[in-house]
C-alpha cells in the first residue's frame, strides 16, 4: 500500500496480561492490517470478536501487549508519544455518543472539545459552526436548543459535530447507527459520505451488520475471536457467505438471495453484487448450468 | 367475526403532555388520532412504522402503560382506563422492549424468570415446574444458572421473554425488540415470536420498522403521524413499494428485485417475500 495512515503490526491485546491466566484473555491475537489515507473501511464481527478493542488501540486508549501500532507515521507505544496530539488527530465516537451529552446548549456541547484545545473564541467559533453544518444540523436553526429535546437521529449527529469540530484526519465510529431506524441510518451515513468527500478524513467504522456499511465502505475488515479471518472489497467479502456464516455474520439479503441461486445452479457470476446489477441479469432469460 | 377481540381500540386519541424548557410554554402534538384496531386472539400482528409514527405508543395502550385522552381500549372486555384492571389485563398482556437490561432484574437467569410469580406469591413447587417449563420454550434451560450479564444480547431478550411467559399471558407485545440485536440474534428472536404463537396461541404484537421482520406475520398494520394508514396481509402491502416508501420504510432488496422482477414479466407470486421463497420462485 502506497501510503497507509494505520499500520497495526503483530499487534496482541490480552485482557489482565499480568493477572493470573484464568483471568487472563486474549482479546486481540497477531493482527496484522494496513489502512489506506482517506479510505473509508470497516471492521466487522460480533460481539465480542475485538473489534472495540481494535479501534481503540488507534488513538491510544489501550496499549498493545505486543506488537505495534503506527498512526500518521507515528508509533502510538513509542516512550513519550505525544497522546494529546494523538487523540486530537483520532476523533473516537463511542456507542451510544448521545449518552455523553450534558451541556446545555447543543453549541456548547459542539464546543466542548474546542475548547479544552486552547483555541481562539473565533476559531472555536468557526469551527463549531461549521462542524454542525457538516453533520446536518444548520446552525440557524439548532445552536441555541437544547440538545435534549432533539430526536434520537439528531442528538447522535451533535455528538459527532462534537467529534467533528476537533478536525480530526481519521474518525473512528463505534456502531455509529444502532437503535436508528432506516430513516435516521439513511441520514447519518448520507452526512458521513459529505465529510468523507468534502474533508478527505479516513473513515473507520466498527458494526456488526454487514448490510448497513455496503454503500460506504470500500475495504472490510472481519474479525472472529479476536483474529483478522478476511478482509477484502465489499463485493467479494459478501459472496462469502457459508463463511461468514461461521463467524455469526449475515450477509445483506441481496447477497445472501444470489448465494441461494448459485447454490441451485444458477449461473450467476461472482462479481454480481448490486440490486441493478442482480436485475439486468435475471430480467433476462437464464440457462440452468448443464452437468459436464 | 363472531368472537369479540382480544384487544379492542376504539376511536383512541392520546398526547404527550411536553413542555419548553426555557420559554415555559406547553406544547401539544398528538402521539395519536382517532385510533381504532381489533386483535384477534391467537393472532400475528405487525405494527410497522419509523420512528415517531406512533406505533410504541398505540401499543403502550393495549397493557395500560399509557391510557387514551379520548376514546377506550379494552383487553378481553376490560377498560383499561379503570385502575382496578390494570394487574389482571397485565398479567394477560406482556411487553417487552428494545433494551432487555430494562426488565431483568435477578442476579442469576432462573431466578429472574421466578421473579413475577415469586412477587404474586405462588407455591414454590408451581413456581418451579413453570419457571423449568418456560425456559424450555424460549431455550434457555441450559443458562439457568448463569448471571444475567454473561449472556449475549440474544439471550437476555429470550430472558425477558420467559419472564413475560411465567405469567402465563395471552398475548406478548415485542416492541422493537429486536432493535439492539444483530442480524442473526434478530432473526432467532423472530423465529421464536413465531413459535410461540403457533404452538401455544399465544397473541403476538410486534412493533417494527423494520419490512423484512413484517414477511411472515398474519396482518400488518402501518403507521403514520398517529394514524393507520395501511392495513393488510403481508402480501398486499408489499405489492406496492412506493407507498411504504413514502413511509420512510427500508425496501429489502430481494423484495424490491423481486417486484422489479415480475413488473417485466417475471412469473414470482406475490406471496415470496423471504430470500428462500423468492430463491424458489426464481429457480424453476
Amino acid at each position: 500500500m502506497k501510503d497507509p495512515i494505520i499500520i497495526t503490526k503483530n499487534l496482541t491485546h490480552i485482557y489482565q496480561a499480568n493477572q493470573s491466566s484464568s483471568l487472563r484473555k486474549a482479546a486481540l491475537v497477531d493482527i496484522n492490517l494496513e489502512i489506506a489515507r482517506g479510505s473509508c473501511i470497516a471492521i466487522i464481527g460480533v460481539t465480542g470478536s475485538g473489534k472495540s478493542t481494535l479501534v481503540q488501540h488507534f488513538n491510544g486508549l489501550l496499549r498493545p501487549t505486543s506488537g505495534t501500532v503506527i498512526v500518521n507515521g507515528a508509533e502510538v507505544n513509542a516512550k513519550g508519544a505525544d497522546l494529546l496530539k494523538l487523540r486530537q488527530r483520532v476523533g473516537m465516537l463511542f456507542q451510544f455518543p448521545e449518552s455523553q451529552l450534558f451541556e446545555r446548549t447543543v453549541y456548547a456541547d459542539v464546543a466542548f472539545g474546542p475548547r479544552r484545545m486552547k483555541l481562539g473564541r473565533r476559531e472555536i467559533r468557526t469551527r463549531v459552526l461549521n462542524a454542525l453544518d457538516m453533520a446536518g444540523l444548520p446552525h440557524r436553526e439548532f445552536a441555541q436548543r437544547t440538545p435534549f429535546e432533539l430526536s434520537g437521529g439528531q442528538m447522535r449527529r451533535v455528538a459527532l459535530a462534537g467529534v467533528l469540530a476537533m478536525s480530526p484526519t481519521i474518525l473512528v465510529l463505534d456502531e455509529p447507527t444502532a437503535g436508528l431506524d432506516a430513516d435516521g441510518r439513511a441520514e447519518f451515513y448520507s452526512y458521513l459520505q459529505r465529510i468523507k468527500q468534502e474533508q478527505g478524513v479516513t473513515i473507520v467504522l466498527v458494526s456488526h451488520d454487514m448490510a448497513e456499511v455496503a454503500t460506504l465502505a470500500d475495504w472490510l475488515f472481519v474479525l472472529h475471536n479476536g483474529h483478522l479471518v478476511m478482509q477484502g472489497a465489499p463485493r467479494s467479502v459478501y459472496a462469502q457467505g457459508d463463511a461468514l456464516q461461521q463467524w455469526g455474520l449475515a450477509a445483506p439479503p441481496l447477497s445472501e438471495l444470489l448465494t441461494l441461486l448459485r447454490k441451485q445452479g444458477l449461473p450467476i457470476p461472482s462479481e454480481i453484487f448490486t440490486l441493478e446489477e442482480a436485475f439486468s441479469l435475471l430480467s433476462k432469460p437464464l440457462q440452468l448450468y448443464q452437468e459436464k | 367475526m363472531n368472537h369479540s377481540p382480544l384487544i379492542d381500540i376504539q376511536h383512541i386519541t392520546y398526547t404527550y403532555p411536553t413542555h419548553n424548557m426555557r420559554t415555559g410554554e406547553v406544547q401539544s402534538a398528538p402521539a395519536l388520532k382517532d385510533v381504532s384496531l381489533q386483535v384477534q386472539q391467537g393472532e400475528y400482528l405487525v405494527l410497522l412504522g419509523h420512528n415517531g409514527s406512533g406505533k410504541s405508543t398505540l401499543a403502550r395502550h393495549c397493557n395500560t402503560l399509557l391510557t387514551p385522552d379520548n376514546g377506550r381500549v379494552l383487553v378481553a372486555g376490560l377498560d383499561t382506563a379503570e385502575k382496578t384492571h390494570q394487574r389482571a389485563i397485565r398479567d394477560m398482556v406482556g411487553m417487552i422492549f428494545q433494551n432487555p437490561d430494562n426488565q431483568i432484574i435477578a442476579t442469576v437467569v432462573e431466578d429472574d424468570v421466578a421473579w413475577a410469580l415469586t412477587v404474586r406469591g405462588l407455591p414454590i413447587p408451581l413456581i418451579n415446574e413453570r419457571v423449568a417449563s418456560v425456559m424450555q420454550s424460549v431455550g434457555i434451560s441450559h443458562l439457568r444458572g448463569l448471571p444475567p450479564h454473561r449472556l449475549s444480547g440474544g439471550q437476555r431478550q429470550r430472558l425477558a421473554i420467559a419472564g413475560v411467559l411465567a405469567l402465563r399471558p395471552r398475548c406478548i407485545i415485542a416492541d422493537e425488540a429486536t432493535a439492539q440485536l444483530d442480524p442473526l440474534s434478530r432473526n432467532e428472536i423472530v423465529t421464536l415470536l413465531h413459535q410461540l404463537n403457533r404452538q401455544h396461541g399465544l397473541t403476538i404484537i410486534q412493533v417494527t420498522h423494520l419490512l423484512e421482520e413484517a414477511a411472515l406475520a398474519q396482518r400488518i398494520i402501518a403507521m403514520e403521524r398517529g394514524r393507520i394508514v395501511m392495513e393488510g396481509s403481508p402480501a398486499s402491502i408489499f405489492a406496492h413499494l412506493e407507498p411504504l416508501r413514502q413511509l420512510k420504510l427500508a425496501i429489502p432488496e430481494p423484495v424490491e428485485l423481486a417486484v422489479r422482477l415480475r413488473n417485466v414479466g417475471r412469473s414470482i407470486s406475490p406471496e415470496a417475500l423471504t430470500v428462500e421463497a423468492i430463491a424458489r420462485e426464481l429457480v424453476p
